[in-house]
């Protein structure tokens, strides 16, 4: 399977050009988004956590700030 | 009539009286000269009339003239005469160059000290179309700038004054528009000519699933400190710039969305690069979605490129991407 494109635009000649990513920019394109990924599923399980951390301790999230103000 | 010495009982003609009479009405008889000349005691009370095509000088000696004698000098050639004073000292308000059918009186206080009294056109420097009358030590003329120009003080010119171009100050000027395209997009050979770059990107979709959007300058060689909208910590380290908030992704197809990026000292290669952002997006909810991130993109280089990513496995579909440089 062909790499993803990416577009260049030089603003100097105002050429444009089109090719496949490299090998390399594949992998940290890869390596960014798998980054992204579990950055963002850690923050939705913290709140998932919190969630559920509040509904065992049946109080609701400003009751916490006051608790803990 | 030149100055006489008169004696008790003399009789005067009738060409004396005439004489005498245009004499005290300002006129009198006059001396034509078409080169240089050195004033004499008979031009007391006489008109010295220069009419040369060149440039001339009449020259004003001491212990010729008595306090109180006058000679009236006239230029009506095209040449400009210049009262020289010679052994005599010669004052003035005006300028002692004479344009053609400039003229004047010149008064002996004393034996030694002339005063020059220039009729009043004998005293304009102006020659030219938007000259302005200034002032050095002299009367002088300040030649018209260029289009555009102001007129700045500057105490080493010889008025004080000079036209100059205005710095560009708080001006915007548009480096490129670029088509988001392909996965990523790259914006490269940024001018390093501005203070500032500011980044407007609207419009953006993309062929992929909903994901994230987000900017690496210079191609990732650079990280970024920044404080989020949606981070609780103050301080959170990324290598791109996401244009998103942490909870909800941007929708792929929806192209109401619209960021911008101010990234100021941009172009510096000793210090951080500090930015702000903000923007809003339709999300994955589906709703819009505020955005703001502020921080410093870490890198001493210049900033000479911008690219664009899409994650979600696909590709951009539309999105305009403007670079302008501000100062």
């Amino acid at each position: 399977m062909a790499n993803p494109m990416v577009t260049i635009h030089n603003t100097e000649t105002n050429e444009i050009i089109e090719r496949e990513m490299t090998a390399q920019e594949f992998a940290a394109y890869n390596a960014e988004e798998n980054a992204e990924i579990a950055r963002v599923a850690a923050i939705a399980k913290a709140t998932t956590d919190k969630t559920a951390l509040l509904a065992k301790l049946g109080i609701t999230a400003d009751e916490a700030k006051l608790l803990l103000s | 009539m030149a100055k006489q010495t008169f004696t008790t009982g003399q009789v005067l003609t009738a060409a004396q009286m005439t004489s005498l009479q245009q004499t005290a009405m300002g006129g009198g008889s006059t001396t034509a000269k078409t080169t240089s000349y050195v004033l004499v005691a008979a031009d007391a009370g006489t008109v010295v009339q220069m009419n040369a095509a060149g440039a001339t000088t009449i020259t004003v000696n001491t212990a010729l003239f008595s306090a109180g004698d006058t000679v009236q000098i006239q230029n009506v050639g095209a040449g400009v005469l210049t009262i020289t004073a010679g052994t005599a000292t010669v004052s003035t308000s005006a300028t002692l160059a004479l344009k053609q059918y400039d003229a004047g009186t010149l008064y002996f206080n004393t034996t030694s000290a002339a005063f020059f009294f220039a009729v009043d056109a004998a005293d304009s420097p102006l020659t030219t179309k938007g000259d302005l009358y200034t002032y050095s030590t002299v009367n002088d003329r300040l030649a018209v700038g260029t289009n555009a120009q102001v007129l700045t003080a500057d105490s080493t010119a010889a008025t004080g004054l000079k036209w100059a171009t205005p710095a560009a100050s708080g001006s915007m000027t548009l480096l490129s528009t670029t088509t988001l395209s392909s996965t990523s997009t790259t914006i490269s050979g940024i001018s390093a000519a501005y203070q500032d770059l500011l980044i407007l990107v609207y419009g953006k979709t993309n062929s992929g699933a909903n994901g994230s959007f987000y900017l690496k300058p210079n191609d990732g060689a650079v990280t970024l400190v920044e404080l989020n909208t949606n981070t609780s910590v103050i301080s959170y380290t990324a290598d791109p710039l996401y244009l998103r908030n942490d909870t909800y992704a941007v929708d792929a197809t929806s192209a109401v969305n619209s960021y911008q990026i101010l990234i100021r000292n941009y172009a510096n290669t000793v210090a951080y690069k500090p930015f702000t952002a903000s923007g809003a997006y339709t999300s994955d909810r589906p709703g819009i979605d505020p955005w703001f991130s502020n921080g410093a993109v870490k890198t001493n280089s210049a900033i000479s490129s911008l690219v664009f990513y899409i994650t979600g496995g696909g590709s951009f579909t539309a999105g305009t991407v403007k670079v302008y440089g501000v100062n």
